[in-house]
């Protein structure tokens, strides 16, 4: 979801991503077409604010630890529709990525900073600090962490007056689908919380879609 | 064959005068066909409709005939096989075959010349006779051409090892016999024969690790090091052949030739070979597309060395040629299978441009191929949510592809158009405002199993996310009857893309679950036919999602669900419901328990009578069973399946 812009906010540098083999575990709540709603906190010092997000996933390759999806902004301030942007995501499997982010400026201290937040990593964290995590097998737990690195604008220009320049850490719990995430961008707010949960319109169970490219 | 015009017509008397009992007038005869023929297509046509091969191939069979005779007919007979499989197939027909064959071992030298020469025309084409390898005679036969002092023979050699040895019993046998040994030393012969050495190893090599390793270690390894060479000679024919044979062991082996630098060398000679404005620089780009099928490593490689501004450059250049622009698009579409970096540098290039522009190119392979590298550069995600290819620009022309007379068009311009509607955008305008559904659902009627296929799956793809107008509109246009006569297709392919079409009409809005009941529910008695057929797990999968859609909804469909599955007569016997269950695929496991997750949801008013039902079938104790299944979804939809069941009371 973008943010305000600040004053000297410095662009994002984005890197090709690690190539790698990895058979981590399909989670049918995180395949493509599933959508979840919640807020993301964007308080600062002056006031509490929070907006709406929507967000869907659009496309997922376990194999590169690749996903991608849309995230919606619902009540901004500043614009006169809903924001919409396009992100891509890397899944921390330890193969392809590690916990560490190494670019988008942030450091390992900021990694783990950031990845504390989340309950469900303090038993991963005293391995992490030795390597990044990359002997950690996380094929089996019940929870996916990400970065989410917001790419473009789809609905609105880049004059906007928001600046998509951060990237989110994300867990992701496989149980219900929830989702957590922590907005950083050395010139925004810090820690501005995402909470997203599993949507399903208004039927009464899971509905799943799908697509395939040839 | 076309019929010929008034100035096409041969001379008159022309087989009168072939038949001569005069020997100078047959003569002259046969050289008027030969010269008239040579490099004419049609004139060569007008002879051979005339009858006029059977006549100058009775010149072979007659003792009488004098050795110039001769050699003019061979001649002739050469020039009719040459490059048209009509010709090669008169000639045979008449009997010159085995005449040919004998006149090789005449001790007139002019008269072995031109009958090699002409068996290397035959030789060219698919229409000639198989060489029997297995048989000792022959054999001795064709190493005593490759050992022979006469280019010509041995040449004729070469033409029949690229004509005949296709399979790996041919190349072992060919390994064993030496051919391998001769074929190479031919390197150091003449222009000629080098170059048919270098065209005629990959037959023997190709697909054949065991021949690729003994190809590899023939004089320590000096022969494939002077092949290496190769790809620096002067001459553009001789480095494509050498780069050809070399890709072909780099593909048939994994242990030669796989250092980053030597992928980088033979990337930078076929990038320039490109630039040679004949056939080479048209074979060039094939010989990449073989390199980087399928590799990504190379097709990085080639990134790196601007392998994409490259051909856009070429591409500038106009006219071009049919095969070239074909190649081009080939080589595109394989750049752009994988990365997304080389993607996003064919867009920027606007390459886009040229490539649509050939989707109404004059030649259906150039058509194919332009849909081709749409498919390729249309498979990113990022690039189709940014909406670059759902336009009219783009969609109207490929479309029009739907209705191409040739099927290989048609089959490439559904896969691009299954690409392309993935555009996440929930209505489909554009598309529809074309007339592409109605394209897309005759074609998901076609005879042609792939073209259903594709069809199918394109509608499938155009459903994804899609709104109500949309599926409106899709649904009238295919009706009910056809959707479930597609999920039981004969082919498991098309039924499974049929059953995820259908998984994602169900999907979305709680309306939408009202489709599965049309015509008396007759969608939802084939998905329930055919699982209870279960031939194939994705067929199972998507089967399965389509009830559990359906059982995400109200409470008339998830009754539903629950009759098909468990019908009242069944009760107490063993479901068939549990090989979904005790399946050994993850994703068959998990869709069948999301189907009872969404069958016993809270809230739902009937959730516990249909617990009951499930628990006397067994299905609740068969899913407390995978509480520890190895796949981590399974195991937590089974928790979760039982948390929700046990809020209703655990036993």
């Amino acid at each position: 979801m973008p943010v305000r812009v600040l004053e000297n906010a410095a662009p994002s540098q984005v890197s090709g991503a690690n190539s790698g083999q990895s058979s981590f575990q399909y989670c049918s709540l995180l395949g493509v077409g599933q959508a979840f709603s919640g807020t993301q906190n964007v308080s600062s010092q002056q006031k509490d604010e929070a907006w709406r997000v929507n967000v869907c996933i659009q496309g997922c390759d376990l194999e590169h630890g690749y996903l991608c999806g849309t995230m919606e902004a619902l009540n901004v301030p500043m614009a006169d529709t809903p924001v919409v942007t396009f992100w891509e995501g890397e899944i921390v499997d330890t193969k392809n990525y590690t916990f560490f982010t190494g670019k988008w400026e942030a450091t390992p201290e900021d990694d783990i900073r950031h990845w504390t937040k989340f309950p469900s990593f303090s038993p991963l964290l005293a391995q992490v600090e030795v390597d990044g995590g990359k002997t950690l097998d996380l094929s089996n737990y019940p929870y996916i962490f990400m970065r989410w690195k917001e790419q473009y604008f789809v609905n609105v220009g880049t004059d906007c007056g928001l600046t998509i320049a951060g990237f989110y850490y994300v867990c992701f719990s496989c149980s219900d689908g929830s989702i957590s995430g922590f907005y950083y961008d050395p010139n925004s707010s810090p820690f501005q919380k995402l909470e997203l949960k599993s949507t399903n319109n208004d039927r009464s169970g899971f509905s799943f879609s799908s697509y395939e490219l040839q | 064959m076309p019929t010929p015009s008034a100035a096409n017509l041969p001379s008159d008397h022309i087989l009168d005068r072939l038949s001569s009992s005069d020997s100078e007038i047959k003569l002259k005869a046969v050289r008027e066909v030969k010269n008239q023929i040579i490099g004419n297509r049609t004139k060569k046509l007008s002879y051979i409709k005339l009858g006029a091969v059977p006549a100058v191939a009775a010149v072979l069979a007659d003792s009488d005939s004098t050795p110039n005779l001769i050699v003019q007919s061979v001649a002739a007979l050469g020039s009719f096989a040459c490059g048209v499989d009509a010709g090669v197939s008169a000639v045979l027909d008449a009997g010159a075959f085995p005449h040919l064959i004998r006149l090789l071992s005449s001790s007139d030298k002019k008269v072995v010349d031109s009958a090699a020469r002409s068996l290397r025309m035959i030789y060219q084409s698919k229409v000639a006779p198989k060489y029997d390898f297995f048989k000792q005679e022959d054999m001795q036969f064709l190493l005593s051409l490759l050992d022979s002092e006469n280019e010509n023979l041995t040449l004729l050699g070469v033409g029949i090892v690229i004509h005949s040895c296709e399979t790996s019993a041919e190349q072992n046998i060919l390994c064993y016999a030496g051919a391998l040994e001769k074929l190479t030393s031919l390197l150091g012969g003449s222009l000629s024969q080098r170059d048919g050495s270098l065209d005629s190893l990959p037959a023997i090599i190709k697909n054949n690790p065991e021949a690729v390793c003994k190809f590899g270690g023939l004089h320590c390894g000096r022969v494939l090091s002077s092949v290496i060479q190769l790809t620096k000679d002067r001459y553009p024919r001789t480095r494509l052949l050498a780069c050809l044979l070399l890709i072909c062991v780099m593909n048939s082996s994994s242990s030669h030739l796989q250092a980053t630098g030597f992928k980088k060398k033979l990337i930078h000679v076929l990038l320039e070979l490109l630039d040679d404005s004949g056939p080479v620089g048209d074979e060039a780009s094939f010989a990449f597309s073989s390199l980087i099928a399928k590799k990504k490593d190379l097709q990085k490689l080639a990134f790196d060395a601007n392998a994409i501004d490259k051909f856009h450059s070429l591409l500038q250049k106009r006219p071009l040629q049919p095969k070239r622009l074909e190649g081009m698009f080939l080589a595109l579409a394989d750049l752009c299978s994988k990365l997304e970096c080389c993607r996003s540098s064919f867009l920027s290039l606007q390459v886009l441009n040229i490539v649509v522009e050939a989707l109404t190119h004059d030649d259906a392979s150039v058509r194919t191929a332009a849909c081709i590298c749409l498919i390729s550069v249309s498979r990113s995600v990022k690039n189709l949510s940014a909406g670059c290819f759902m336009n009219e620009r783009i969609v109207f022309p490929l479309v029009r592809l739907l209705s191409d007379l040739s099927t290989s068009v048609q089959v490439a311009a559904l896969a691009a158009i299954s690409n392309i509607v993935v555009d996440f955008l929930p209505h489909k305008s554009t598309f529809m405002h074309c007339g592409g559904i109605k394209e897309l659902v005759r074609l998901s009627k076609a005879m042609d199993s792939s073209l259903r296929l594709n069809a199918v799956r394109a509608l499938r793809n155009m459903l994804f996310l899609t709104d109500k107008m949309c599926k409106e509109v899709l649904f009238v246009e295919l009706t009910a009857s056809s959707m479930a006569s597609l999920i039981c297709d004969p082919e498991p392919s098309v039924q499974e893309q049929a059953l995820a079409l259908v998984r994602n009409f169900v999907d979305g809005c709680v309306y939408s679950v009202e489709y599965a009941f049309a015509e008396d529910g007759v969608i939802l008695n084939a998905v329930g036919r055919e699982l209870r057929k279960y031939s194939k797990v994705e067929i199972g999968i998507q089967g399965l999602y389509v009830l559990s859609n359906i059982a995400s909804g109200n409470e008339f469909h998830k009754e539903a669900v629950m009759q098909l599955l468990f019908p009242q007569a069944e009760s107490g016997s063993q479901s068939f419901f549990n090989q979904f269950l005790q399946s050994n695929d993850n994703q068959l496991r998990a869709a069948a328990i999301w189907v009872i997750t969404n069958l016993t949801f809270p809230g739902s008013p009937g959730a516990f009578g249909r617990i009951v039902n499930l628990r006397s079938l067994g299905i609740v104790s068969q899913i407390k069973k995978m509480f520890n299944d190895p796949c981590m979804d399974v195991k937590l939809r089974a928790r979760i399946a039982i948390e929700q069941i046990n809020t209703f009371g655990d036993g």
